[in-house]
């Protein structure tokens, strides 16, 4: 492969610069493009391919034009590449690595040959708001055109294949932190920390210092001692390449570690007791004509490459100044060899009006009629005070005439801001100003004193320099010019924030930090108003784009795992994914399973039932609150089964409940509703009644719990427990006992039967899950038990014309309509849903659930079916099955009031418009309507 | 109500040809809408411009010849939940009413480019519900076979298909929460927001409206029973109708006027990535994994999830939103790990009980509501504002929207729409 340094005979690189960043001792290669490309540890992208010589970076969004580096910041709009699966790489943030691969993004074929470029001849048809405005006819083709426009779509690309790399979080209570780590919140740092407050300082770059890093030798020297103060004070917790994303209510403070040793990204989430904001200022970028040209730059863009990278910007230059930062840029130029042809100064009135050339800068021309032949146009024209963090805490910026910038309302306490974006000043009045700010938060963070005075920094006198007189870009990633917002004002989005949605200016990856200000000028101007009174947008969190990976961290979904499912996994089992919980669905023929617990005896895992242990004398009040059924009455030993109703009546979940002893009960819920009952529990204990005394424990997974059903249910639990009476009139239905269950104490068992058969449901204390449950299939060989699993136990439920909440109710189903009405009781004093189920009583309008029989009793409509009359929805099938104990199909479905009467005849669509005709059945239950089985 | 003409205007039509000469000319394009001083009385005032005010007032001057509208808006039009919002469009709903109602919504959105004049980017790129569980596959048939049922483009399909739809999605049965099938909805998709309303209010002042922005409702004047007028902050106006279209703002409204709704108003939050190439086609709902996103023409990912889980009037962005969101939008494709989240925010949502909204007359004679649009109701902003333009010029309740009238909760009348709209929206 080419070396292309060499190839094109470019090198930029200069000599040793005092403050550089580059290790000239450690070099490397990576690819741009497919080419090969020589740099040094610490170059990022883009400097190297400036040192080499390469101007052009990307192609813009809209109009396809060259762009190269600006900033040579994060915020370099025309610097995002492909790295690898990367998309929007900031590559002139992005250290280069060895052997890294990095591709430009928005050019096709070629960066120097780009197709789309035509696009910039059509620049008047295709102006801001354009697809508004066509398309739309004929209405047929607008796909087509759609596709054209979402071929124009910016950024890189993701690859499905692309890895999930390890990400974490990390929680951190910090008293203070300071984001920024220029001199300001270097020197809020180290006051901070002296004055005992733990501190975290957050920088963006890989280094501390800010402006100072690429500065003189003053401010080198300075750059040396606040890094030296840093070092020596203890407390400081300096996080480089890292950046405070978002400061949410209550202090809550994002910040992403990009560069963690072991991680691709840590989020940090710190509850700070004061966050101060120093974030330093940034320059904005002047807008006139061709202002997009490769080698169009910012001063501190130019000052950067420079004296951070050793890279000549150009060879022959204008400068562009209205403050100290051009002047330092007219120094550095000078001193890295660059040809200073003219320095336009804008404070004494002069300005530029255009730029000229294609893919590179050819010459400038000068409000004072000069055209000056050039490779480089550095412009220092004013700051943007990146007010954001404190716009999340509720700040609104206002703007300040004198210095041409907005300024932080200010008016916190627990958020702070020094450095650039309070003020101006010498260097040494910015670092009182840090040190001032930092012991002011380390007070307010030990709540030692909120009103801490702190002084205020000078401000400057800075012309207001928006745009020149030609029209220029203002928002270079959305390709969006200033002629484009003041048309969008004339056609009547005369506002910012209706001007900024219509042409996208500010919505793209800069998030407006570069933009934002020269659209508001630039709509202020168009309006007449103001810029105060045109206000600014407001800065959304996160401050700098975040990547999901580092949002979502590591991934906690947990599993719950009953402590028996490996054994059913070692058993053949169907893993059924319940929410949080993998179940056994079945061991390989549910049918089978059925018949087994009919005619003999099966086991089934119940663990993730939900389990609630409540305690203490206002236990029966609360069941009467929460359950529709009475339950002052429920004896010592005894089980009753409750429905739970939601404040408009609709059913929300069932369960039974027993009383261990005289202030003691266990609550069952259904295993995908026991979290929505527990919040509820909660939500009446602590909002409605804080004064019952009632303790309530979630203890679903403190007990392994095993349904054991069938005729010989009995003989089975005989074999494991002594110390409990199992006949019959000792152990009635609905009875609960606590006892040993295969030696283990602190068991419990009841008589319950949800399948319709005799069955005990026991919970034992979970670890010795796994050894009662293989204890049970050992002792009952000879009794033939079998593992059933939730497919088995829905067939025996459906015969049996058990409901499931959730299934065969619905968001609208009360209590009356799911044949629940015996277990309203409105003669009690209170409970949740009363009022509702009062007004529906005697109500005869709603669906009723029924059980219901196919004709053919093969055909097994779909759950979700519906049963149509004369082309109207009358109903629908909820639950649906071949049964295994009748030989045929059954189902369980809602039905209009006027078909509910046993044995009307209805009609199911099925799913492929199919008609299945059906029966009502006289009851729900179609297998031992009686009960005797349950009974026995 | 009578129809008063009320000087409508030429509005410039756009075209391509009109494009390209103003291209070539450079000359400006007219306003696409007017500022007016506020008269001292209207036929009919319409509090809030979103989607729905705006709707409201166009019907009722493009429909029924009732021009003598003004539309109040307190900040700038879409300033609301309509600039706000994912903007899903659908009408897979459960409910036959439902599934009715949006989809003569979705059909307006289908020639509303042309209706209006003004490319709304109506792309109908399907619609993908994930059933996670069979719990969530039953209710996912139920729903296909009620849009069948109303001949509405619905389906189940396998995960294979899914798979076909939408190759970045993880459909191993590895994932946490497996893919099982989908509802799938081939004529749902996305608009641009921020052109709907616009649209709207482009045609609407053509026609005669006056859209009032920075003017906020103070008070609502009512003597004997019925509407007089508002007082605002640029003065009082006098009027028989008023209708509340403030979605969030609801329930302060219906105050002004004395008229009790059940309401309660929490954010709803949403963020956008950065841009990328196009790789995703429909919209994804993952109703377990509480999270929903789609591809815009431009490129970026838009995500969304449920609301808040307490009310507030807060519009502020959280954390713990953002995480959760971004860690279930991997469960589903962990390719995105490297995407960055450009921007996130919130805005209001006027929850009702039953997920439906609030439609037609109240207790006070000419205080009309068109509200109670929660998650949902930018996609109902058509037949919304289609039908109160009719109530408003027939006088009576348009069939279509009878189930949604305030009075049913009072009759125990709920409708049954929370399934298919909690994450869904
Ligand atoms: C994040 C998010 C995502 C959403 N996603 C979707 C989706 O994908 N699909 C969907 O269909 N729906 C969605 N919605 C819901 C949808 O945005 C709203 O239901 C819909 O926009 C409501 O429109 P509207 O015109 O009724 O109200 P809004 O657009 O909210 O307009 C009400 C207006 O009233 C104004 N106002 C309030 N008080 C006063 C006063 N006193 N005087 C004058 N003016 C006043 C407000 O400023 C506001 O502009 C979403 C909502 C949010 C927040």
């Amino acid at each position: 492969m080419r070396r292309k340094a060499q190839a094109t005979g470019v090198d930029m690189r200069l000599g040793p610069r005092p403050g550089e960043i580059i290790d000239r001792s450690r070099g490397l290669t990576f690819t741009w493009d497919g080419d090969t490309y020589p740099a040094y540890r610490g170059d990022t992208i883009t400097s190297a391919l400036a040192a080499a010589g390469v101007r052009v970076m990307s192609r813009s969004f809209k109009y396809h034009r060259p762009r190269g580096v600006m900033t040579t910041s994060y915020l370099d709009p025309g610097c995002l590449v492909q790295v690898g699966d990367e998309p929007n790489v900031r590559a002139s943030h992005r250290m280069v690595e060895p052997g890294m691969s990095a591709r430009p993004q928005n050019a096709w074929p070629s960066l120097r040959y780009d197709v789309k470029s035509a696009n910039g001849a059509l620049a008047p048809f295709l102006s801001a708001g354009f697809y508004y405005k066509t398309f739309m006819r004929p209405k047929r083709l607008w796909p087509a055109y759609e596709r054209v426009l979402r071929g124009f779509s910016p950024g890189g690309a993701v690859s499905p294949e692309a890895a999930h790399d390890y990400y974490d979080k990390r929680y951190a209570h910090p008293d203070v932190v300071v984001a920024g780590g220029g001199p300001a919140g270097m020197a809020a740092a180290v006051a901070a920390a002296a004055a005992g407050a733990a501190v975290m300082l957050v920088e963006g770059e890989p280094e501390l210092g800010g402006h100072l890093r690429w500065g003189a030798a003053p401010e080198l020297a300075a750059l040396g001692d606040l890094r030296r103060a840093v070092a020596a004070t203890g407390g400081i917790e300096v996080l480089t390449d890292s950046v405070v994303t978002g400061r949410y209510d209550g202090n809550w403070v994002a910040v992403v570690q990009r560069s963690a040793p072991g991680v691709v990204e840590r989020l940090i989430k710190a509850r700070a007791g004061v966050l101060v904001a120093a974030p330093g200022l940034i320059e904005r970028p002047y807008v006139f004509s061709g202002n997009d040209i490769p080698g169009v730059m910012l001063s501190t863009g130019a000052r950067r490459l420079i004296n951070l990278w050793a890279v000549k910007p150009g060879e022959r230059a204008v400068v562009l100044t209205a403050n100290s930062s051009g002047d330092a840029a007219v120094c550095d130029l000078a001193d890295a060899g660059v040809d200073v042809l003219k320095i336009v100064d804008a404070r004494s009135g002069e300005d530029v009006v255009r730029a000229k050339g294609g893919r590179t800068l050819r010459a400038v021309e000068c409000a004072d009629g000069t055209t000056v032949e050039c490779d480089l146009l550095v412009t220092a024209v004013g700051w943007t005070a990146p007010t954001s963090l404190l716009n999340m805490a509720g700040d609104r910026p206002v703007y300040n005439e004198r210095a041409a910038r907005f300024f932080p309302g200010g008016g916190h306490d627990d958020v702070l801001a020094t450095g650039g974006i309070a003020g101006d000043g010498s260097l040494e009045q910015l670092i009182d100003h840090g040190s001032a700010v930092g012991r002011a938060a380390a007070r307010r963070a030990h709540e030692v004193s909120a009103t801490t005075e702190i002084p205020s920094l000078p401000v400057e006198a800075h012309p207001a320099l928006f745009k020149a007189r030609t029209h220029g870009f203002v928002d270079f990633s959305e390709d969006v010019s200033s002629k484009e917002l003041e048309e969008a004002v004339a056609e009547g989005y005369d506002s910012i924030e209706l001007a900024k949605r219509y042409t996208t200016a500010t919505m793209g990856p800069a998030q407006g930090k570069l933009e934002s200000v020269n659209a508001v000028a630039v709509v202020a101007a168009a309006t007449g108003a103001t810029i105060a009174a045109t206000g600014t947008t407001v800065w959304r969190p996160p401050y700098s784009p975040v990547t999901l990976g580092a949002l979502a961290g590591r991934s906690f979904e947990p599993v719950r795992y009953s402590p028996m499912q490996p054994w059913h996994e070692a058993h053949g089992a169907k893993p059924l994914v319940a929410g949080q919980w993998i179940r056994p669905d079945h061991y390989g023929d549910p049918a089978a399973e059925v018949r087994s617990v009919r005619s003999g005896v099966g086991l089934i895992d119940v663990t993730p039932l939900g389990k609630f242990d409540l305690r203490g004398p206002d236990v029966p009040k609360l069941l009467n609150q929460l359950y529709i059924n009475k339950w002052s009455k429920l004896a010592l030993g005894s089980v009753r089964y409750g429905v739970m109703c939601a404040e408009d009546g609709v059913v929300l979940d069932d369960g039974v409940t027993g009383r261990l002893g005289d202030d003691h009960y266990l609550m069952t819920a259904t295993s995908s509703g026991a979290e929505t009952v527990w919040e509820w529990i909660e939500s009446w204990l602590q909002t409605e009644h804080p004064e019952w005394r009632v303790h309530v424990a979630r203890v679903t997974s403190d007990f392994a719990s095993i349904n054991i059903a069938g005729p010989r249910a009995r003989d089975l639990l005989s074999l494991v427990v002594d110390d409990v009476a199992l006949g019959p009139e000792e152990f009635p239905y609905m009875r609960v006992r606590s006892g040993s269950i295969a030696g283990i104490d602190g068991s419990f068992m009841w008589r319950i039967g949800f399948t319709g058969e005799l069955s005990y449901e026991i919970h034992v204390p979970a670890s010795y899950g796994l050894g009662v449950w293989e204890t049970l299939l050992e002792r009952g060989a000879d009794l033939g038990v079998k593992p059933f699993g939730v497919e088995a136990q829905r067939i025996l439920r459906l015969e049996k014309g058990h409901l499931i909440v959730g299934q065969d109710t619905d968001g609208l189903t009360r209590a009356y309509g799911a044949g629940l009405d015996w277990a309203v009781k409105l003669d009690k004093e209170d409970f949740a849903g009363k009022p509702e189920l009062g007004w529906q009583e005697g109500r005869d309008d709603f669906l009723r659930l029924v059980g219901l029989r196919p004709l053919e009793g093969t055909a097994v409509p779909a759950e979700g079916s519906q049963i149509v009359e004369a082309g109207i929805i009358v109903g629908r099938i909820t639950s649906s099955r071949m049964s295994p104990t009748l030989g045929r199909s059954i189902c369980m479905g809602f039905v209009a009031p006027h078909l509910a009467e046993p044995g009307s005849a209805i009609s199911i669509v099925a799913p492929d418009g199919s008609r299945v005709p059906a029966v009502v059945t006289p009851q729900l239950a179609q297998v031992d309507p009686k009960g005797e089985r349950l009974h026995g | 109500m009578k129809p008063v003409k009320n000087g409508a205007r030429r509005m410039g039509r756009y075209s391509a040809f009109d494009l390209a000469r103003h291209g070539v000319a450079r000359n400006g394009w007219p306003r696409a809408w007017h500022n007016h001083d506020l008269r001292r009385a209207y036929d009919v005032v319409v509090v809030g411009g979103g989607v729905h005010g705006l709707a409201t007032a166009y019907y009722l001057a493009a429909r029924h010849g009732i021009s003598n509208v003004a539309v109040l808006e307190k900040g700038y039009i879409g300033s609301g939940g309509s600039g706000r919002n994912t903007a899903i469009i659908r009408s897979n709903y459960l409910t036959p009413e439902g599934v009715r109602f949006y989809d003569r919504s979705l059909k307006l959105y289908e020639s509303l480019s042309t209706e209006l004049n003004f490319n709304v980017m109506f792309s109908q790129r399907g619609h993908l519900t994930l059933a996670h569980n069979d719990s969530s596959l039953r209710t996912m048939r139920w729903r296909a076979e009620v849009n069948k049922l109303e001949g509405i483009d619905s389906e189940v399909i396998s995960t294979a298909q899914v798979k076909e739809l939408v190759p970045y999605l993880d459909t191993s049965s590895e994932a946490r929460y497996p893919v099982l099938g989908a509802l799938y909805h081939p004529p749902g998709g996305i608009i641009r927001h921020d052109a709907v309303v616009w649209g709207y209010a482009r045609a609407a002042d053509s026609r005669g409206v006056h859209i009032h922005q920075n003017t906020e409702v103070l008070g609502i004047d009512v003597a004997g029973g019925a509407v007089r007028g508002v007082a605002t902050s640029g003065g009082k106006v006098a009027t028989p109708v008023v209708v509340n279209a403030t979605a969030g703002w609801a329930t302060l409204i219906s105050d002004m006027a004395g008229v009790a709704m059940p309401i309660t108003t929490s954010p709803l939050q949403a963020a956008v990535t950065e841009p990328v190439r196009p790789f995703l086609g429909p919209v994804i709902v993952s109703g377990s994994l509480h999270v929903y996103l789609s591809q815009t023409d431009r490129g970026e990912l838009v995500f969304g999830s449920a609301v808040d889980p307490f009310p507030s009037y807060s519009m502020r962005g959280s954390l713990d939103f953002i995480e959760s969101l971004a860690g279930h939008v991997l469960e589903l494709m962990p390719s995105l790990a490297k995407m960055r989240v450009l921007r996130q925010w919130a805005g209001l949502c006027d929850m009702t009980p039953d997920y439906s909204p609030i439609m037609g007359q109240t207790p006070v004679e000419g205080f009309l509501v068109d509200v109670g649009w929660g998650t949902y109701g930018f996609k109902a902003g058509p037949v919304a504002g289609e039908a109160m333009a009719q109530l408003i010029a027939e006088g009576k309740t348009p069939e279509l929207i009878a189930g949604f009238s305030l009075d049913r909760f009072m009759r125990g009348e709920l409708l049954g729409e929370k399934g298919a709209a909690a994450v869904g929206h």
